[in-house]
C-alpha cells in the first residue's frame, strides 16, 4: 500500500487526463476542461508535498526510484505546470476548436516528466520520454495556422524524433557493453568499460535526447523557431517544465554512471560538455543580441542559459548537481515571469516583437515590475536568484580549478545585458501606440506574484532552498 | 545583544523602498516627504555611529554574525572599522541631500525614488558588510539602478551613456566573478568571511595572477584610467542626484573594494602590481584634469575632474602598498574618498539647479552668471575652489597627504601629479571665468537665483567640506587607528 503511495501524485494527474479526456468527448468548453486540469494538478500537487521525503520503489526494484530529489522535481514541473494552467486562458493565437486541448495534452506530458526524474531504467528512461515528448509535439502544431509556425513545429517535431532517436541508438551501445538495462548494473560495469570510447560515445548518445531538450549545442536549432512560433503557453511549458524534467535526469544519470565509484574518469564527456557548454552561450547570447522578436530572444537567451547550467554540471561534483537543481528553481520561476507578460502584452499576436511590450509601464505597472525582476533575474542581477544561482553555478567549475571557463562565462553574462537591458528599455521608456490599460486575470496576477517572490525570495535568503536540495542532491551524489 | 545599529542603517533604505512602493502612484508629495523623514533618520543614525565607534581601539566594531547559507560559508557579517563609518556617514549624506535636491522632479516620481533607494541600499551594504560574496551582491544592487535611472530621467544621449554605463561596469564585475571565487576555493576554508579571509596567506603566485582580475574588475567601477570612459558619459547624461549618489558615493565603491578585497586579501599580489597601477592612477590624475580643460559642458568638466580625483584615490592605495609614506598614502586615499563624494556632491546639485532654472549647460551659453544668481554661483565656486585643492576645505588635506606620499615613494611621479593639481586649478578658474564673471549675458536677465529650501541640501554639503577642511584632525581620528593595522601588514 505504501508503494501504492509513492506513485499517488502521478495517479492522481493521470485521473485529470482521463477526466479532461471525457471532457473533451463531451465537448465542454475549453475554461471548464482548465479549470478541471488546474484543479487535479492542485489536488496532486497537495500530494506530492505531503509525500516529501518519503523514500522507496513503487515498482520493480531498480526501474524506478522515489526519492527527496524526485519529488523536489516533481514539485517543481507540477508547481510550473500550474502556473502554466494559470496563464492559459484564452490562447488567442491557437486554433479557436483547440483550446480545450491545450489542458489536455499538457497533463500527459507532465505525468511523462515526473517519471522521467524517477526513471532509473533506460526503456522507463525511454517511455517517459516519449510520453513527455508527444503531447507536446501536437500543442506546438495548434497554432491557429500562419505558415511560419508550421515551420516551427515541424523543426520541433522532427529534430525531436531524431533526438530520441539519438538517444535509444545510445542506449543500445550501453546494453550491448553491459548486458543490462538498469542504471545501477551500468554503473556497476562502467569502471571496467572507462577505457572503451564505445562507451563513452554510447553515454553521450544517450544523454543527446535530452540535451536537445535542454537546447544546448549542438542539439538547439529548433529553439528558436519553435520559441518564435509555437502558442504562448506552449512555449512557457516548453521552456519551463520540460528543461527542468530533462536536467533532473541529466544530474540523475551522470551522477549514477560517471562517478559510479569514484575511479571512473569521466574527463572525455567533461571535456565533450565544456565544448557544448561554451558554444551554446557564446552562439545564444551572440545571436540573441540581433533578434527583433522577443520570443525568439528568449530561445537564444535558453540556448546560452544551457550553456550556464552546463558549467555547474560538468564539475560532476555534489556542488555542481546542487547548484544546477538550484539553478533551475530559479531559472523556473525568471523565465515564466517573461513569458508571462509576453503572453500578456501580445494575447493577439502571433510573433511578438519587441515593441509589443513598449510602454507596460504605463498599461500595467504591475506586469512591467514582473519584467523588471524577470529579465534581470535572467541577467544574473541582485538581488534576484539569477545572480547568487549563477555563483553557485561557477562557484561548482572554480572547485575544479577551471578559472577560464568561469572568466568566459561570466564576460557571456556581461554580453548578455545588452539584448535583456533592450527589453527593459522597450518596456520603462518607449510609448506605446496603444495606451489601454491590461488588466491580467486574478489567476495571471497570482502566478506572476508567486514567480516574483520565489525569484526574489531564493535571490535574497537562499538558505532554505538550498539546504533542502543540497541534501536531496547528497545521495545522487554520494558516490563524487 | 546591542541595538543593531548596522542592520538598521542597511534595512531603513529598505523599508522606505518597501513604503515608497506601497505608496499611491499619484501622490508624489507623499513620496518626496517619506524619503526626505527617513534618508534623515539614516543621516541621524550614521551620526550616532561615528560617535560610537571607537576610533581609539580602531578595527571592526558593532560585529553582528547571522549564517545565510551555511553549507557553503555565506555569513551576514556585518561590521564596520573606520573607513567604513566615514563612507557610511558620506553615503548618508549624499543620499538625503540628494532627496533634497530631488525635490523638484515631475514625471514618474515614485519609481525614481525607488530605484535611488535600492542603490543607496547597495552601497550602505558594500561599506558594513564583512562577507565576500554579500559583497559582491551588493556592489551588483548599487551598479544596477543606475542603468534605469539614467535612461528615464536622465539627459543628453541618455540611452547611450545608460548602456554604456552598465556593460562597462558588468564587465568589471565579469572580472571579479572568477577572481572571489578563486579567493573562496583556493583558501579552502569554506567561508566567505573576509575577517577569516585575510589571515589565510595565499601563495605568492595565487596572489600576483588573481590581484589584477580584483583591481581591474573594481577599478572600472572608480573610475580608472584608462577604463573611464563610461563614466563622465553617465554623469552627464544622469540626472542631478543620480549624479550626485554616482559621483559621490559609487566611484568610491570601486576604490573599497579595491581596498577590502585586493589590498587586505592579497597584499603581495598588491604590492607587484602596485608600480605599474601607481603610474596608471597618476596617468588618470593629469589626463582627466587635460581633457576637462576642454569641455564645453558644465556636467562633462566635472566628470572628468572626478576621474581625475578619483586617481588620486587610487594612487594613495597603490602607494599606501608600497609602504614608503604607506600611512600618509592610505590616510590620504580615504580621506580623498570622503572629501571628493561631498566635493562632486555639492557640483552636481548646484549644475542641477542652475540647469533646471536656465535648461542649459553649456558653459559659453552664459557669461556674467555671477551677478545674476549670486548665491548659487558662490556655492559653486566654493566646490571649484575645493577641487582645486584650496586650504580650509576637505580636498586640501586629503591631496596633500598623498602628493606627499607620491613625493617620498616615486618623487618624479609626485612632481607629475603636483603638476595635475595646477591643471586642476586651470579648468576650474575657466569655469569661472567664462561663466560667471565677465559681461552680464541679456539671455539670462530673470533668472531666479537659488534660495529657501532649495538652498538647504548645498549649504549641508558645504558645511561638511568647511568642517572637515578646518578640523580635519575628526577624519584622521577616526580613520587613522584602522590605517595603522592596514599598513601592518606591508
Amino acid at each position: 500500500m505504501e508503494k501504492a503511495l509513492l506513485f499517488l501524485p502521478e495517479t492522481f494527474l493521470l485521473i485529470t487526463t482521463l477526466a479532461v479526456f471525457v471532457g473533451l468527448m463531451v465537448r465542454a468548453t475549453a475554461e471548464t476542461c482548465r479549470y478541471l486540469a488546474i484543479s487535479g494538478t492542485s489536488l496532486a500537487l497537495v500530494t506530492c508535498i505531503a509525500l516529501l521525503g518519503m523514500e522507496g520503489e513503487p515498482f520493480f526494484p531498480g526501474i524506478y526510484r522515489v526519492d527527496l530529489y524526485s519529488q523536489l522535481l516533481k514539485l517543481l514541473v507540477l508547481a510550473t505546470l500550474l502556473l502554466v494552467l494559470f496563464m492559459s486562458g484564452r490562447p488567442v493565437t491557437m486554433r479557436p476548436d483547440s483550446w480545450p486541448e491545450l489542458s489536455f495534452f499538457l497533463l500527459p506530458a507532465t505525468v511523462g516528466m515526473m517519471m522521467l526524474v524517477s526513471a532509473t531504467e533506460l526503456l522507463t528512461l525511454y517511455l517517459a520520454l516519449e510520453l513527455s515528448a508527444f503531447p507536446v509535439y501536437a500543442l506546438v502544431a495548434l497554432h491557429r495556422g500562419s505558415r511560419r509556425c508550421g515551420e516551427g513545429a515541424a523543426k520541433y517535431m522532427l529534430q525531436g524524433m531524431v533526438a530520441s532517436a539519438v538517444t535509444l541508438y545510445g542506449m543500445s551501445f550501453l546494453f550491448g557493453l553491459t548486458g543490462t538495462t538498469y542504471l545501477s548494473g551500468i554503473a556497476a560495469a562502467a569502471p571496467g568499460l572507462a577505457h572503451q570510447p564505445l562507451f563513452w560515445v554510447g553515454l553521450l548518445l544517450t544523454l543527446g535526447g535530452f540535451l536537445f531538450k535542454l537546447a544546448l549545442f549542438p542539439f538547439h536549432f529548433w529553439a528558436p523557431d519553435t520559441y518564435e512560433t509555437a502558442p504562448h503557453a506552449v512555449v512557457t511549458f516548453i521552456a519551463t517544465a520540460s528543461k527542468a524534467a530533462t536536467i533532473g535526469v541529466l544530474c540523475r544519470v551522470i551522477a549514477l554512471v560517471v562517478a559510479g565509484d569514484g575511479i571512473l574518469d569521466g574527463e572525455g564527456l567533461r571535456f565533450a560538455f565544456i565544448i557544448f557548454g561554451v558554444a551554446a552561450m557564446t552562439l545564444g547570447n551572440l545571436a540573441a543580441l540581433v533578434q527583433r522578436d522577443l520570443k525568439r530572444l528568449l530561445g537564444y537567451s535558453a540556448v546560452a542559459h544551457a550553456g550556464y547550467i552546463v558549467v555547474g554540471l560538468q564539475a560532476f561534483s555534489h556542488l555542481g548537481m546542487t547548484s544546477v537543481i538550484f539553478y533551475t528553481f530559479g531559472y523556473l520561476a525568471m523565465t515564466y515571469l517573461c513569458f508571462l507578460v509576453v503572453n500578456e502584452a501580445a494575447r493577439e499576436h502571433d510573433g511578438v516583437p519587441m515593441e509589443a511590450v513598449a510602454g507596460l509601464w504605463n498599461r500595467s505597472p504591475f506586469l512591467a515590475l514582473c519584467l523588471l525582476i524577470g529579465i534581470f533575474g535572467l541577467t544574473g542581477l541582485p538581488p534576484t536568484v539569477g545572480f547568487i544561482g549563477k555563483w553557485f553555478l561557477f562557484s561548482a567549475a572554480l572547485e575544479n580549478g577551471q578559472f577560464l571557463l568561469v572568466l568566459i562565462a561570466a564576460l557571456n553574462s556581461a554580453i548578455a545585458v545588452y539584448y535583456y537591458l533592450r527589453v527593459i528599455r522597450m518596456a520603462y521608456l518607449v510609448e506605446s501606440q496603444d495606451a489601454s490599460p491590461l488588466r491580467p486575470a486574478p489567476l495571471v496576477v497570482a502566478g506572476a506574484a508567486v514567480a516574483s517572490l520565489v525569484v526574489l525570495w531564493m535571490g535574497i535568503h537562499p538558505g532554505t532552498f538550498w539546504h533542502v536540495i543540497e541534501i536531496s542532491t547528497a545521495s545522487l551524489a554520494a558516490a563524487f | 545583544m546591542a541595538f543593531p545599529i548596522l542592520s538598521a542603517i542597511l534595512l531603513l533604505p529598505v523599508i522606505t523602498l518597501i513604503v515608497v512602493m506601497l505608496l499611491p502612484a499619484g501622490r508624489p508629495d507623499l513620496v518626496r516627504w517619506t524619503c526626505a523623514v527617513f534618508s534623515f533618520v539614516s543621516v541621524v543614525f550614521s551620526i550616532v555611529l561615528w560617535v560610537l565607534y571607537d576610533s581609539a581601539a580602531g578595527g571592526l566594531q558593532f560585529q553582528e554574525i547571522v549564517p545565510w547559507v551555511p553549507s557553503v560559508g555565506i555569513t551576514y557579517h556585518m561590521a564596520v572599522d573606520g573607513f567604513g563609518v566615514a563612507l557610511v556617514m558620506l553615503n548618508s549624506i549624499v543620499y538625503f541631500t540628494g532627496v533634497l535636491t530631488m525635490w523638484t522632479l515631475k514625471e514618474r516620481v515614485k519609481e525614481y525614488f525607488a530605484f535611488m533607494i535600492l542603490l543607496v541600499v547597495g552601497v550602505y551594504g558594500v561599506f558594513m558588510v564583512q562577507d565576500l560574496f554579500l559583497l559582491f551582491f551588493f556592489y551588483e544592487i548599487a551598479v544596477v539602478p543606475m542603468y534605469p535611472l539614467i535612461l528615464i530621467w536622465g539627459s543628453t544621449r541618455k540611452e547611450y551613456a545608460a548602456m554604456k554605463l552598465t556593460l562597462f561596469l558588468l564587465v568589471g564585475s565579469a572580472l571579479l566573478f572568477p577572481a572571489l571565487l578563486a579567493i573562496y576555493h583556493v583558501a579552502g576554508l569554506n567561508t566567505f568571511s573576509m575577517v577569516t579571509l585575510q589571515e589565510h596567506a595565499f601563495e605568492i603566485d595565487f596572489q600576483r595572477f588573481v590581484y589584477p582580475f580584483v583591481y581591474l574588475g573594481f577599478g572600472v567601477l572608480a573610475g580608472m584610467f584608462p577604463f573611464h570612459g563610461w563614466s563622465p558619459t553617465g554623469h552627464v547624461a544622469a540626472p542631478s542626484a543620480v549624479s550626485m549618489l554616482h559621483a559621490g558615493v559609487l566611484m568610491k565603491l570601486g576604490a573599497f573594494g579595491i581596498l577590502v578585497v585586493g589590498i587586505r586579501l592579497l597584499p603581495e599580489g598588491a604590492v607587484y602590481w602596485a608600480p605599474l597601477f601607481a603610474g596608471l592612477a597618476a596617468a588618470g590624475v593629469i589626463y582627466g584634469a587635460f581633457v576637462a580643460l576642454r569641455q564645453t559642458d558644465f556636467k562633462f568638466v566635472i566628470g572628468f575632474s572626478s576621474v581625475s580625483h578619483m586617481g588620486i584615490v587610487l594612487l594613495g592605495l597603490n602607494l599606501g602598498v608600497l609602504g614608503v609614506a604607506g600611512a600618509d598614502a592610505f590616510n590620504g586615499a580615504v580621506f580623498q574618498m570622503f572629501a571628493h563624494g561631498v566635493m562632486t556632491a555639492l557640483f552636481f546639485s548646484i549644475v542641477g539647479y542652475i540647469y533646471d532654472t536656465a535648461h542649459s549647460k553649456t558653459i559659453s551659453d552664459f557669461g556674467g552668471l555671477g551677478s545674476q544668481m549670486p548665491r548659487a554661483v558662490s556655492i559653486f565656486i566654493v566646490a571649484g575652489l575645493c577641487g582645486a585643492g584650496l586650504p580650509g576645505l576637505a580636498s586640501f588635506w586629503a591631496e596633500l597627504l598623498v602628493f606627499l606620499a607620491a613625493l617620498k615613494t616615486f618623487p618624479l611621479l609626485g612632481v607629475a601629479v603636483i603638476a595635475g593639481l595646477v591643471l586642476t586649478a586651470l579648468y576650474v578658474l575657466r569655469v569661472f571665468q567664462q561663466a560667471f564673471f565677465g559681461p552680464r549675458n541679456p539671455r539670462w536677465e530673470g533668472l531666479k537665483d537659488i534660495g529657501g529650501w532649495e538652498l538647504l541640501p548645498r549649504l549641508i554639503l558645504v558645511a561638511v567640506l568647511v568642517y572637515f577642511g578646518f578640523y580635519p584632525a575628526a577624519m584622521l581620528n577616526l580613520i587613522g587607528s584602522t590605517t595603522n593595522i592596514l599598513v601592518e601588514a606591508f
